[in-house]
């Protein structure tokens, strides 16, 4: 794997890597990005997960779509590269509602928040541990992340870049 | 197979760039009335497209734009939307109400309204055009705006889409003002897979295996 490794994780993608890599998520919407590393294994995965649940009555053509058939999936890849469930610390972002100064807006387009809710419940049932999530708002987010140091950025046009956090400086600190 | 691409013959894919084309003339009148400039618009690509590809066909996926998205309801549903780059978004305000915001943030009621009326007057007359054509009803429902970059605009509608029902088409459309060459938007039309069926039904193509 060549250091620097660029990785865009596309509408429905999941991506790992064992060593350094860059993830990116470009504008999420209303999807969300959520972001899993096990420093031990030096193992990164990130998901870009498009709608809350798989549709009963189709066949899943692409697990990343869905929050429920998508995030065990990124788990079980990076298992497959040696990272560990229970070491798994993560983060995810987006579910924003971008679109809004309509008249009755507030009850349509909210696939947003169905997406932030799925992926908030599924993580808890899982168990795992959650350093940071940021998500809601009307603003699309642009999710970077460092496997190097485990930097979780967030860039949205209306605020700009910020770190929400360090998925490997707080693994440290969560295990001594 | 990529998902939601669905293939249609030779007949589908003609028949839906002919309503394009004329739904879309009709939009482009009617935005020329309402801003007093010509426009013209071209179709370069008619193609069903997977969901994952559709914010990565208009322009630098990166690009701040304004979006105008339009739920179609009755015989059809769906979502149509007009893409606007932002400073295309900003010659559109100076032909409408003689001023344009400098930034997002400087988006004031005046300037949203007077989006929300271009997504009104654009997706009614497209709308309009394809009922008259096909005999089906068609609502537009009022217009919703997003002001963010491309990539954004174009995934939150794919993923309200697809959330009805296999989506099936996006339409590749520039729309360019004649005398100014820098106004361009783009559209793009994802009828449910039931909408576009009925609507082949409508014109009387047969239905493909």
């Amino acid at each position: 794997m060549p250091v620097g490794n660029q990785l865009l994780v596309g509408m429905s993608e999941i991506k790992v890597a064992k060593g350094p890599a860059i993830f990116t998520c470009l504008g999420l919407g209303s999807c969300i990005g959520l972001v899993a590393i096990d420093e031990q294994a030096d193992v990164c995965g990130m998901i870009h997960i498009m709608l809350p649940e798989a549709f009963k009555d189709k066949p899943v053509d692409k697990p990343g779509k869905f929050a429920d058939t998508g995030i065990p999936e990124l788990l079980s890849q990076m298992e497959k590269l040696g990272a560990s469930k229970s070491r798994m610390i993560m983060a995810y972002a987006g579910g924003a509602q971008v679109f809004k100064f309509g008249s009755d807006s507030s009850s349509r387009l909210d696939v947003g928040a169905r997406n932030g809710d799925a992926v908030t419940k599924i993580l808890k049932s899982l168990g795992a541990r959650v350093l940071a999530y940021d998500i809601g708002g009307s603003s699309g987010r642009t999710v970077i992340v460092n496997a190097e140091d485990g930097e979780v950025k967030v860039r949205t046009v209306h605020s700009g870049e910020k770190t929400i956090c360090s998925l490997k400086r707080s693994a440290k600190r969560l295990a001594a | 197979m990529d998902s939601g691409q669905q293939n249609f013959g030779l007949m589908e894919m003609s028949a839906i760039r002919e309503m394009a084309n004329i739904g879309l003339g009709h939009s482009t009148t009617a935005l020329a009335t309402v801003t007093g400039k010509a426009f013209n618009m071209e179709i370069p690509n008619v193609e069903t497209v997977a969901f994952e590809r559709v914010p990565l066909m208009f322009g630098d996926p990166e690009e701040m734009a304004v979006g105008i998205c339009m739920p179609i309801s009755g015989d059809i549903n769906g979502h149509t939307a007009f893409i606007f780059p932002w400073a295309s978004a900003q010659n559109l305000w100076r032909m409408l109400i003689g001023y344009a915001p400098e930034s997002p943030e400087e988006i004031d009621e005046l300037s949203a309204s007077a989006m929300l009326e271009i997504g009104n007057i654009v997706s009614s007359s497209f709308l309009n055009a394809i009922s008259d054509m096909s005999g089906l009803k068609l609502h537009a429902t009022p217009p919703m705006v997003s002001v963010d970059i491309v990539y954004t605009i174009a995934a939150s509608i794919v993923a309200e889409a697809e959330m009805e029902d296999a989506v099936a088409l996006a339409l590749e459309t520039r729309l360019y003002g004649l005398d100014d060459l820098d106004t361009t938007g783009y559209f793009l039309c994802v009828p449910t897979m039931g909408g576009l069926k009925k609507l082949f039904n409508a014109l009387g193509i047969p239905e493909a295996a």
